[in-house]
């Protein structure tokens, strides 16, 4: 009895994970297919035609060479066409210095920020301790007009300056190193201080080579979230040569048409890096989102 | 001399501290006071970059006198009394003037020493108007160089009650949250449920779950653009079971609805982790002795699984209201209609596109209230403490 009931709950829970996978997958899925579908084919009779793109059922045949998309055949041009009529590769160049250099601060800073405020002890530590802790529940929307304005005071609209230097820190990555230093034992620091260690040397000597995985976490997380960032950039770039990919895709979408199989190629080729960090990093995804739940 | 181990480690401290101590004051904690600030006045980007346009005076000076200065047979005097310093500034510089700095450029502008540079060729370089105030003004200077936006008390405030968008994009954030928050939760609950049973291939479906929340808002608007579009794939799925095709993203009924689909399927995966987390640290036999006791399923979900899982549901809630309650990018790139807008976005538009900084400081002031109010509501609610 009790062994058919969990069964039931058993084929019930699979049904729920494959009808949700299917729902996750589906836009993925369907994006992919448009973005190999060539804007126009010849059919067998010899007609030129536009490709249905939202053709139902999409009519795939992957057996046949060149495999079929949309009844027409697959092709890679959308890809190669959406570097020759956008800068796209300086699109993805800008973005990686962008979400690069901001990962590269948090690494350095918040490393720094964390260990003062696990380990340290200075005047009036609590006190910025309190104030940052209250600068969580500010809204991006507030800072955002201030510091836009301090940006073009400082002529640093499309530049990299204006991009990277507000985000090179932040409260979240501090509070997640000062945890994870917290759960350090002290006796591995006091050892090294006994022995004559400056407090730098032991940060960068001790403190530093052990923090691997939560540095690792920090890192993904921040090259994620600015990687996917789009109102900042939007904000600080106004020339087409300093967009980032996120700013850039609304280049496929003008007032009278839409390029869909540019536009879902291009969505495809920012998303891959996404995919391919999250396949080989998996497990810091997984902590970070668990402990921090922070998105966009 | 030695400094003491107390003194050396508030220094380290301050040391190590101190980038973030300076990133925070620059750009949280400053930026907030000055948007505060700014939501008394009626600040206007546009008069605020005024005097930072660069223009090259000979050229101005040679569209005002309608000579060049290398002309042969110029007479000073004469050019000197044809100088009209208002007509000149306004048109040929193109700086637009207040009463008051009309007034000071009539009577301090340097006209004789404009001329005889002019003459000299000395007004070639490039420079931005600021400078050239500061060189041939002889007095008020400062009139010309900083932006002070006019004080208006609490005008921006009183004309957000009478804003029928302010209050349309307000009560669609917050329809934004009350419909997304608890689906969103209770299907992130459902399949992490669903996950927790003994179930193969779990890794393979935490992973699947969570690939739209890696993907950018961006990319993934325009797929579902593209899905949500009339001739589109969701229509096509729809008339086959004979439903009529509905344009879901320009109908003002359907728009806010299908961004809010949109949104619950990019964070329902995301979530599902927090609580697949909290729900594998429920010890087993809590589940066992409830079974013996034969207790239904449904009464497990309610009197232990809900119960125990409620640092996480406070935490994704509050995250899901704050995230939500701030919808931009989907917003940005899906909604056409202003019926449908939400407040960040509404905050966005009167700031770059209405160059109204002061309103949308205003704006973004009530939306902080909105937000900090709801977060300290829920921990009431839930009596407890915050899981971050």
């Amino acid at each position: 009895m009790i062994r058919k009931k969990t069964s039931i709950a058993l084929i019930i829970g699979y049904a729920v994970l494959i009808l949700y996978c299917l729902i996750s997958l589906f836009p993925f899925t369907w994006s992919a297919l448009v973005s190999l579908a060539p804007m126009r084919h010849l059919t067998p009779e010899g007609v030129e035609r536009g490709v249905d793109i939202m053709r139902w059922p999409p009519s795939i045949n992957l057996f046949r060479i060149p495999p079929q998309v949309f009844g027409a055949p697959a092709t890679t041009d959308n890809y190669w066409r959406v570097f020759e009529i956008t800068p796209f590769a300086r699109w993805i160049l800008n973005t990686i210095i962008y979400a690069g250099l901001v990962t590269l601060g948090h690494l350095i800073f918040d490393g720094f920020g964390g260990y003062a405020f696990a380990r340290l002890r200075f005047p009036l530590r609590d006190f910025w301790f309190l104030l940052f802790l209250s600068t969580l529940m500010i809204p991006g929307q507030i800072t955002m007009i201030p510091n836009y304005n301090l940006m073009v005071n400082f002529g640093f609209v499309n530049t990299y300056y204006g991009l990277f230097l507000p985000k090179l820190t932040g409260v979240f990555g501090l509070f997640l190193m000062r945890q994870f230093f917290l759960g350090i034992p002290k006796e591995l620091e006091e050892a090294a201080r006994i022995d004559g260690a400056s407090i730098f040397r032991t940060y960068f000597k001790i403190i530093l080579p052990i923090s691997k995985p939560a540095l690792s976490a920090l890192a993904i997380y921040i090259f994620v979230g600015h990687w996917n960032d789009f109102l900042w950039p939007l904000l600080m770039t106004n020339r087409r040569d300093m967009y980032t990919l996120t700013v850039g895709l609304d280049f496929f979408r003008t007032s009278y048409y839409t390029f869909w199989q540019y536009m879902m190629a291009a969505s495809i080729m920012m998303t891959i890096p996404m995919i391919v960090i999250f396949l080989f990093f998996q497990r810091y995804f997984v902590e970070s989102g668990v402990s921090t739940g922070v998105k966009g | 001399m030695r400094l003491n181990a107390r003194r050396k480690e508030a220094i380290a401290g301050y040391v190590f501290a101190s980038p973030i101590i300076l990133t925070i004051m620059i750009f949280t904690i400053y930026p907030v006071a000055m948007a505060l600030y700014y939501s008394f006045t009626n600040y206007q980007p546009t008069e605020a970059q005024k005097f930072k346009f660069s223009v090259i005076p000979e050229e101005a000076v040679t569209f005002h006198l309608a000579v060049f200065p290398d002309e042969p047979g110029l007479d000073r005097q004469e050019l000197i009394d044809w100088f009209d310093a208002i007509l000149f500034v306004e048109l040929d510089l193109g700086v637009r003037l207040n009463p008051s700095q009309k007034q000071a450029v009539t009577e301090h502008l340097m006209i004789e020493q404009i001329v005889d540079d002019f003459l000299g060729g000395k007004l070639s370089t490039p420079m931005t108007t600021e400078r050239f105030f500061s060189i041939y003004l002889n007095a008020e200077q400062h009139q010309f160089r900083r932006y002070i936006p006019e004080f208006v008390g609490l005008n921006n405030f009183q004309e957000m009650v009478q804003d029928e968008y302010f209050w349309i994009s307000l009560s669609n954030a917050f329809m934004f949250s009350i419909i997304v928050v608890p689906i969103q939760t209770f299907l992130a609950l459902l399949l992490a449920v669903s996950a927790n049973l003994k179930i193969r291939g779990r890794g393979f479906f935490k992973a699947i779950f969570f690939l739209p929340s890696i993907s950018s808002a961006a990319a993934i608007s325009m797929i579902f653009w593209l899905i949500y579009s009339k001739p589109g794939v969701l229509n096509r799925l729809l008339g086959t079971i004979g439903f009529e095709a509905v344009d879901w993203l320009n109908n003002p009924n359907t728009a806010l609805g299908a961004v809010m689909v949109m949104n619950i399927w990019t964070t329902a995966g995301y979530f599902m982790i927090t609580f697949l987390a909290g729900l594998q640290g429920i010890p087993g036999s809590l589940y066992e002795a409830a079974s013996m006791d034969g207790a239904r399923f449904w009464k497990i979900f309610w009197k232990i699984t809900i119960p125990l899982l409620r640092p996480q549901i406070l935490f994704v809630s509050i995250m899901g209201i704050i995230g939500c309650m701030q919808v931009f990018d989907q917003i940005y790139f899906l909604i056409q209609n202003m019926r449908n807008i939400t407040i960040s976005f509404y905050i966005y538009r009167n700031a770059f596109q209405y160059h109204r900084m002061g309103y949308a400081s205003a704006l973004a002031l009530v939306l902080f209230v909105i937000i900090l109010g709801l977060t300290l509501m829920q921990k009431r609610f839930f009596k407890e403490e915050a899981y971050f």
